[in-house]
Order: C-alpha cells, then sequence, then structure tokens
C-alpha cells in the first residue's frame, strides 16, 4: 500500500467532524466504527482510503490467516487447520520459541458490494480438498478484517444476505461457519466503516445500529475553502510524491498523537455528575436501547484522551453525543435521519417531552 | 469458545422479565424456547450468551443465519467417504443441539429453507434426514431461542408458535439504572476477567438454585382447579391451539419450583401467562387482567370437563394444525403482533382534513395540503412465486435466481447454470473414490455425473408504482387524508420488503412524476406528505405516465413483476382526444390490461355510504386489477390466516 499514491489523510479540507470520528476509532477501536452519510463528491471514500497511511502497527503472528492477537488466548489454533502454526503455538505455551511475531500497521479491508456471501463468511479449500481429499476453511473477508477496518463503500446497497452475516459477526465477536460442509469458527472483531449516499435509499435499522459513531457530511460551501480544495487536488495529480512528501510531517505528528491517545485511554476516567449527564441525554432525545449511553461514554473518554486529559469534561459528552446519536434518535418509520442532536434535545426540554 | 467474553448473567441491570423467561426455561425444557423480541441495544443477545455459561453441560449451538443446509440438517462425511468409501452422516447442528439450547440471532431474517427443517424437527423431536444418499434419523429435542428486531419485519407464524415464550423488551428509562449499566459495561470492559470474578458467586447461587429446582420440578403439583383456570385464560385470549395451555402449566410449575414450592398456585399462573399468551393471542381486544377472569371462574372444581387439556400434555411436541395453504411458501411476515409505531386499532377512521375550512374562498383551484391519514399494517400483496430465473434483491416475493448472487440454498443436479456447488460435488464424488484409484496425483476424482449445481434463492423486491389522484373530488370527506394513510401504510411494507417504489400523481390538467423510481421509500413518505390536492382528474393521463413508468421498468428488467397502485375515485373529467374522459381512460385500461406482467390494483377512495358511482371498480375490471376499498387493504388477521389468503 505504501508505494501506491494515495491522498493524505491531513490534505482533505475540512470535514473535520469525520476525520474526528475516524480518529477516535483508530484510538479506541470498540468505538465499533463509523457511518459516514452524504452527497457524491464529499471526500467519503478518499478519507477512508487515506486512513491506512495513518494506522498505528500491531502485534501478529506471521502469516496467520485470521490475523489473532498473539496475547489472545490460544484456544481458537488448537482448532486451527493450520497444523503447521498450532505445533508452534503448542511450543510457545511449553516455553519455547513459538510463532514468529511481527508488527504490522492495521490494515483496511474493502468489502466490495456485490462480494458474495462464501466469500465473505469463508468457504471450503477446492484445491484442498482434490489433492489431499481433505476439508479446509478457505478464510473470508471476515477473517482478513479482524483486528482492522473493515470498509463498506455504498454500505447502503449492499445485498441484503451479506448483511445478515455482518450483523452476525459484529454482533458476537465471532464468525460462524456452518456452510457448504464446513463448521468453522473465528474471531472477527472489526471496526465497521461504511460511507453511502441516502439518496439511494437508507440503511436497514439493525446494520445502522451496529455503527458506533455517525457523521453526517456536506460540501463546502466557503469559496476559498473550495479553491483550496482544487489547488490541492491539482497539485497531487500533477506531482504525488512531492505532495505526500509535503504532508509527510503532519501525518507523523498525528501518529504520534493517536499513540500517546491510545496510552492516556485507560486511565481516563468519568466523573459521575457526567454520567448522570450522559444518561439524561440519551433520555431527553429518545433512543432505542443503550447502545447510545455506552458509546458516547466511550467516546468522551476517546475524546478526552486525544487531547491529552484524563478527566472528562461536559464538553466531551456534547460532541460526543453529536457523533453518537443522529442515528439513534428514535423517529418514526420513514422518517429522516436527525441532523442536530442537541437542537432535539433542547426541543424535548422545552416540551417536557422525554421517552 | 473462549476467544468471545462473555457478560455475566447476573452483572445484567434490569431485563427482569427476559432473565425469567430464560431461567424458567433452564428450569423446565419443556416450556419449549424464548423469542425475544426488542429494539435494538436491549442486551437481548448479551443475556442468551450469559445464560449458557450459567448451565454448565447445557450446550448452546449458534445457528448462523448464512449456514447452509447440509450443515444444519446433516450431510455426508466427506472424509470418511473418500478414504473408506462409506456413507456416513456427519452430523449437523440439530444434532448437536440435541438437549440443549438452538440459539437464533435476528431469527426473523433467517432463510425459509433453514427454517422449514427447524419447523419438522422442532414439531418431531427428531431430525430425518433423506438426501445424499443417505437416510437417516436422530432425536433432536432442543429448546430454541431466538432474538429479532421487528423493526426488520416479522416472523411466520408456524415459527413463532414454536416458540413457548415471547418477552418484549425494552430499555431502562430509569437514570440510576442507566447509570449503573454504564459503569459495569465500562469495568467489563477495561477488566473482563476481573468483573467475571466478581459476580461468580452469585452466578454459582443462581446456577445452584435452578439445579434445585430442576430436581423438585417432577413433584410439582397443579390442580384441576388451575388447569380449568388456565384455560380459561387462554379461550379469553382468542388463543389458537393448545399449546398456550401446555405452556404455561409447565411454566407456572417450573416457576413455583423455582421458588422451592410444590404446588402451583395462582400467583404463579400470573407471572407466566403472559409469556405464553402475548404472541398466541388474536384478539386485538386487551385480554381481562387474569383476576377478573378468575372471579368469573369462581367454584372451578365444576368444570371438570376442562380437564381434557390433561391429555394434551403429554405431548407437547406434537404439531399443532398447522394452516396448510401458508405452508410451503411461507411469507415470512404475516402479521400476528401489529408493528409499535401503528396500527394498534383496526377500523377506518375518516379523519377530518385539517386543511379544509382554509381559504375556501378563493376562485382558484384550490389547492390543499392534507395531513397523513392514519397508517395500519397492510394485507399482503406477492405476485405468485415464479419459476423463471430473475435478477433483483428484496424481500417481497421470493424466487430462484440465476445470477450467481444470493444465498445457497441446495444443490442440484446439473440444470446448466454453471454454478458449482463444489461442497456438494465432492460428497457426491466422495463414495467412490476407493473405486476410483487412480494414477494421478489428487485425492479425489471427479467424473462428470458427480457434478452439483447450486442453487441459490434471494427475495426479489417489487417494483411498485403508486398513480395518485390528487384531484379536487378527492379532497371532499376527508378522502385524501385516508388515501394518504393507505399509501403510507403501502409504502411502509414497501420499506420492509425492500421495494423499489415510484411515484405519479395526476391533478388539474396533467399527470407527474413526482418520484422516479426509487429505493429510497423515506422520499417517498415526504413527497407524500407535502402532496398538494386541488383540480380537475386527469385520469388518462395518469395512466399513460403511470404505463411509461411501468413499460421502461420492463424494458431494463424483463423479468421484473411491477406493481402498480392505482388510488382513485375514478371520476375522471380531463380528456387527452375527443372522447368522454372516462371512456377514453376505460379505453386506455383495456390496452394497459394487456401487458401481462403488469399486476394492477385499483385503490377505490370513494366513501361508503355515500352515493357511490363506481366508477374505479368500472376502470378495476377494465385494467383487470385486483379492486380494494381503503379498509379493505388493511390486514384482517384471523381471516387472512385462516385462508391463508394472498394474492
Amino acid at each position: 500500500m505504501k508505494n501506491r499514491n494515495v491522498y493524505p489523510f491531513l490534505a482533505i479540507e475540512g470535514q473535520e467532524e469525520m476525520k474526528l470520528a475516524l480518529i477516535l476509532n483508530i484510538i479506541n477501536p470498540t468505538l465499533s466504527g463509523v457511518l459516514i452519510r452524504g452527497e457524491k463528491g464529499t471526500a467519503k471514500s478518499t478519507a477512508v482510503r487515506a486512513l491506512a497511511q495513518i494506522l498505528p502497527a500491531i502485534e501478529k503472528i506471521k502469516d496467520c490467516p485470521f490475523q489473532h492477537d498473539p496475547k489472545e488466548k490460544h484456544d481458537v489454533c488448537m482448532e486451527c487447520y493450520r497444523v503447521d502454526c498450532r505445533g508452534r503455538v503448542i511450543e510457545s505455551l511449553n516455553g519455547r520459541q513459538g510463532s514468529e511475531i511481527i508488527m504490522e500497521g492495521i490494515k483496511v479491508i474493502e468489502l466490495p458490494v456485490g462480494a458474495t456471501e462464501d466469500r465473505v463468511v469463508g468457504t471450503m479449500d477446492m484445491e484442498q480438498a482434490l489433492k489431499k481429499g481433505e476439508k479446509q476453511v478457505e478464510p473470508g473477508i471476515l477473517a482478513a478484517a479482524h483486528r482492522g477496518i473493515l470498509y463498506v463503500d455504498e454500505v447502503n446497497l449492499l445485498d441484503d444476505h451479506v448483511v445478515d452475516v455482518l450483523l452476525d459477526s459484529a454482533a458476537m465477536g465471532v464468525n460462524t461457519i456452518e456452510r457448504e460442509g464446513i463448521s468453522f469458527s473465528h474471531p472477527s472483531r472489526f471496526t465497521l466503516v461504511g460511507t453511502m449516499n441516502p439518496e439511494e435509499g437508507e440503511l436497514r435499522p439493525q446494520l445502522l445500529d451496529r455503527f458506533g459513531l455517525c457523521v453526517n457530511i456536506s460540501g463546502i460551501s466557503d469559496p476559498d475553502a473550495r479553491v483550496s480544495i482544487m489547488e490541492r487536488r491539482t497539485h497531487f495529480d500533477e506531482d504525488p510524491e512531492g505532495f505526500m512528501n509535503l504532508w509527510e510531517e503532519d501525518s507523523k505528528i498525528l501518529m504520534e498523537k493517536i499513540r500517546q491517545a491510545k496510552i492516556l485511554f485507560p486511565d481516563v476516567t468519568c466523573p459521575r455528575p457526567m454520567l448522570y449527564e450522559i444518561a439524561s441525554y440519551c433520555l431527553d432525545v429518545g433512543v432505542d436501547g443503550h447502545r447510545g449511553d455506552i458509546i458516547i461514554l466511550k467516546t468522551a473518554k476517546t475524546l478526552a484522551a486525544y487531547e491529552g486529559r484524563t478527566q472528562v469534561e461536559s464538553k466531551d459528552i456534547e460532541k460526543a453525543a453529536k457523533l453518537a446519536l443522529p442515528h439513534r434518535v428514535r423517529r418514526q418509520p420513514l422518517q429522516d435521519i436527525v441532523a442536530d442532536v442537541s437542537s432535539i434535545r433542547e426541543k424535548n426540554k422545552a416540551t417536557g417531552y422525554s421517552s | 469458545m473462549s476467544f468471545n467474553h462473555i457478560f455475566s448473567f447476573s452483572a445484567i441491570v434490569g431485563q427482569d422479565r427476559l432473565k425469567l423467561a430464560l431461567i424458567l426455561n433452564a428450569v423446565n425444557p419443556r416450556i419449549g424456547g424464548v423469542l425475544i423480541r426488542g429494539e435494538k441495544g436491549t442486551a437481548k443477545s448479551t443475556t442468551v450468551r450469559a445464560l449458557a455459561s450459567l448451565l454448565p453441560g447445557t450446550r448452546m449451538v449458534t445457528l448462523p443465519l448464512n449456514a447452509t443446509e447440509d450443515r444444519v440438517a446433516g450431510g455426508i462425511d466427506f472424509n470418511l467417504a473418500v478414504k473408506k468409501g462409506t456413507r456416513t452422516l456427519l452430523p449437523g447442528l440439530l444434532a448437536r443441539a440435541h438437549q440443549g439450547i438452538l440459539y437464533v440471532d435476528e431469527v426473523n431474517l433467517l432463510d425459509d429453507h433453514i427454517v422449514d427443517i427447524i419447523l419438522d424437527a422442532s414439531a418431531f423431536g427428531e431430525n430425518r434426514i433423506e438426501r445424499e444418499g443417505i437416510s437417516f434419523c436422530h432425536a433432536s429435542d432442543f429448546i430454541l431461542v431466538g432474538t429479532m428486531n421487528p423493526e426488520e419485519g416479522e416472523l411466520r407464524p408456524q415459527l413463532l408458535d414454536r416458540f413457548g415464550f415471547c418477552v418484549e423488551v425494552t430499555s431502562e428509562k430509569d437514570l440510576e439504572k442507566r447509570i449503573l449499566l454504564m459503569l459495569r459495561k465500562e469495568n467489563y470492559d477495561a477488566d473482563p476477567e476481573g468483573f467475571l470474578s466478581e459476580y461468580q458467586a452469585e452466578n454459582s447461587l443462581l446456577s445452584e438454585r435452578i439445579t434445585k429446582a430442576k430436581n423438585l420440578l417432577k413433584d410439582v403439583g397443579f390442580s384441576d382447579s388451575l388447569r380449568a383456570f388456565v384455560a380459561e385464560l387462554c379461550t379469553e385470549n382468542n388463543v389458537a391451539g393448545h399449546r398456550a395451555d401446555i405452556v404455561i402449566e409447565q411454566a407456572a410449575k417450573a416457576l413455583a419450583a423455582y421458588y422451592g414450592k410444590t404446588e402451583v398456585e395462582l400467583n404463579e399462573i400470573k407471572q407466566v401467562a403472559d409469556f405464553a399468551l402475548v404472541h398466541r393471542k388474536r384478539d386485538p381486544i386487551p385480554p381481562l387482567p387474569p383476576d377478573n377472569s378468575h372471579d368469573h371462574n369462581h367454584e372451578p372444581e365444576e368444570n371438570r370437563e376442562e380437564t381434557e387439556t390433561e391429555d394434551q400434555e403429554q405431548s407437547p411436541h406434537e404439531p399443532e394444525e398447522r394452516p396448510e395453504s401458508s405452508e410451503s411458501n411461507g411469507d415470512q411476515d404475516v402479521n400476528e403482533q401489529d408493528q409499535q409505531n401503528h396500527g394498534e386499532e383496526s377500523h377506518v377512521p375518516e379523519p377530518e382534513p385539517r386543511g379544509e375550512n382554509n381559504e375556501q374562498t378563493k376562485k382558484e383551484v384550490l389547492e390543499k395540503i392534507f395531513e397523513v391519514g392514519e397508517t395500519f399494517k397492510v394485507r399482503k400483496f406477492t405476485s405468485p412465486k415464479d419459476q423463471i430465473l430473475r435478477r433483483g434483491s428484496g424481500k417481497r416475493s421470493r424466487s430462484r435466481t440465476a445470477s450467481r448472487q444470493g444465498r445457497y440454498v441446495k444443490s442440484t443436479i446439473p440444470k446448466g447454470s454453471n454454478d458449482i456447488a463444489f461442497d456438494a460435488t465432492l460428497r457426491a464424488a466422495a463414495p467412490f473414490q476407493l473405486q476410483r484409484k487412480n494414477n494421478s496425483k489428487l485425492a479425489v476424482i471427479l467424473e462428470d455425473q458427480d457434478i452439483r449445481e447450486k442453487i441459490r434463492e434471494k427475495r426479489i423486491g417489487n417494483f411498485l408504482l403508486f398513480l395518485v389522484d390528487a384531484s379536487a373530488s378527492m379532497g371532499a370527506r376527508g378522502r385524501m387524508a385516508a388515501s394518504k394513510g393507505a399509501v403510507m401504510s403501502l409504502l411502509l411494507d414497501a420499506y420492509q420488503k425492500r421495494d423499489k417504489v415510484a411515484m405519479v400523481t395526476f391533478r388539474k390538467e396533467e399527470a407527474f412524476v413526482n418520484l422516479p423510481p426509487t429505493s429510497s421509500v423515506e422520499l417517498a413518505g415526504k413527497l407524500l406528505e407535502k402532496m398538494p390536492v386541488g383540480g380537475k382528474t386527469p385520469l388518462s393521463s395518469g395512466l399513460i405516465k403511470g404505463f411509461e413508468l411501468l413499460r421502461n421498468h420492463l424494458l431494463r428488467e424483463p423479468e421484473s413483476r411491477p406493481m402498480a397502485i392505482i388510488i382513485t375515485d375514478g371520476r375522471g373529467n380531463v380528456a387527452l382526444g375527443d372522447q368522454k374522459p372516462f371512456k377514453e381512460a376505460l379505453g386506455l385500461a383495456d390496452k394497459m390490461a394487456l401487458e401481462q406482467r403488469i399486476q394492477f390494483i385499483v385503490v377505490d377512495s370513494e366513501s361508503t355510504g355515500a352515493v357511490s358511482f363506481g366508477l374505479a371498480q368500472k376502470l378495476a375490471v377494465h385494467l383487470n386489477a385486483n379492486y380494494f376499498k381503503i379498509e379493505d387493504l388493511k390486514i384482517n388477521q384471523l381471516v387472512d390466516i385462516a385462508k391463508g389468503e394472498r394474492f
């Protein structure tokens, strides 16, 4: 990926909310993703593709098709079809030299809209079956995306049955394969990033809820900014490497900031009055279920860490609610997803309505 | 599955009814499972998974939505067949779930063919396999636990009835509890293992209590008078079949045992009755509270004949009388329960349009925007299932698809699709490998006769065209509000079935395409709300405009079966040519009816009781269309379920 020319993440003009949402998900992968809604040509896909450059590296077992965390329990490996690798895991349990561990950047795995179910879930390895007469799993996209980012462009156009599969594994963090003669399961926890143009139809409610955060973006209307977008793009097209070098330094600073935030995150606390604030926010606005509360809390803590603080403040909550609630506000069927969460809260408070 | 940390059952905040339902099933598996319905993010799945860890020795088998038939029911063991040439069964999920829990997340999204297998197995308590040259039968008695979000569509009635219990879950509204919930989740995320050990003691206590209750269960008595009471309760709720009676009895026994008692009392029945009734009652009228009904039922000892329910109890897994008709075709959403957001009532209102009195005096063409009238759950419109291979995505009609998309359902001997079902091919070839032993390097030799192809299934969303009469005559006496309500209801239905929609309205002199074909039903809904009414009725123009859209759609997707829903009172008064307007429209209708691929539906907005012209009905005859009054569109649960009616 490194040598291909990718538009630098930081060179994207404006769209601060989208960039912030993506960065927060890098710092804290348990935020479970972002849904980016917006019209055509608003740098949605560019931003996600550019993400790869600023992703931190993680420890991986070399050549592991399931992206296992070397620190994770090894029960999974015991059932793995890769006998050689399994042997090494047993070795390492006995205190000897185990599998080789490498540092590798988090991957962005793209799920094409036309992907078939067997490619997503995984299926039987045809070659092995024919050559050796043995059944083996051929890992699918969900295996590749474990501990990484699963990116779906035009997520609202995804086939229904593929969505079902995503729901299944997003809910459990496990991909269970019970098909085509194969019975196998492996962990699959990914950050789900989707982009969509709402004009082409909305997402199914259940899938909508799986995205931790949601940002609505629109084209920039400030003429200066528009000019600047054009200039940057032209520069990039004419001299990609020169342009990328220009942003190299800033990218490094951002990566360092992300790294610091990751370290700081476990120390961030949320005082009780702030918890009260979160819960009443959700009740005032009227959301389904409890995922909203949980995501706001996580987002607020991540925001604090990103700003180098160890305590959540009320501005974090305000900001977090704007990211975590737009797609969770209870609405009538066929109603639009709200754009401004805090105004709804004000309105509901004023009218004394609360769920 | 230790890589998947499981939340602690005791640490779950609130959801007491759900927890009780699950515990009772653990105590007494004869209750027959739980269906958990509720909005997203209410710990549905979390609670179920936590339960399994609470019950040592109980296996919980997860059925993923993408499972294929061979893994659910079981199939030939490929490895053994290749090496030994024998045909042995490789047991599937149903075998693994025997005497355990079969858990389906988002059970309403499960494919019909898998549902059929599960229904079969759960009806007989055994799984019969007749496939791939194996004939086998094994016991498969499991507790079925499913979760669903009703926003994604309802469950098939037979499957619904299979669940002993149904629990509706909602989120906590109490601030303190919400905070507690966040805190626990936070602690859990920070240190899962430490968190779990904190609740270990509480979990063990609960686990012990369940074990004790299990042992006590056989000693729990159930008096005849209570039986009579249960029977009465079920009758009052209009419950079909006897499963509810049995479930209530078993559940009350379980609860008594859980309380450490050896005799069921009224209190237990009251606590569990709702679990068994909520998804079975057929009456929209809210049931009398149980204690009232008990008053009716004074001296229950007299009702000896009621004890016949006792006989039923012997065979709790006996299949209910299945409505034959809805059997094979099984579209999933016959609506036992209304959706939360609309349609508690089932009568047609004639809402007074609010705009009626405003600006009545203006001389120009009056334009008004009427409210959207009450929405309701619509009855089923499906085109008859056809076997033509088609393309598309959606949920309205089931269809086999030829493009290599859709869910791999099962395999077949080749029919020319070249979409090879590799697993099935291998299984077919496996038993012959010993005879075919060979000099090639491959372990498996495939021959032509082994080849199997995939049958894929996909739900085809239809294309729905709404042709709405927005002329002044529609504004009278709340017709427009009711019509808008009807269209909105149909739109909601379309939304759940992932249909494409388009809308054409006609008023004043001509027809407009308000909404070109789109999947965004939201957009259609918004347009509908803003749609003004007024002017004359250019019926012919509307028909032509609509027909153009439909024909364009058919050109692009010749195999699709679009539906045109025409909402009008039929009083056309603007002609295109020299003919009388209505006559002209009928002539057009005759021609349009020749296009067999389009299904026409005429919804007559003329109110009943008033002087009726029956014009829309005439139009329907000429279009060869289904004809409805607005109120006929509503689903009439009892009638529809009984007749298994569909279009």
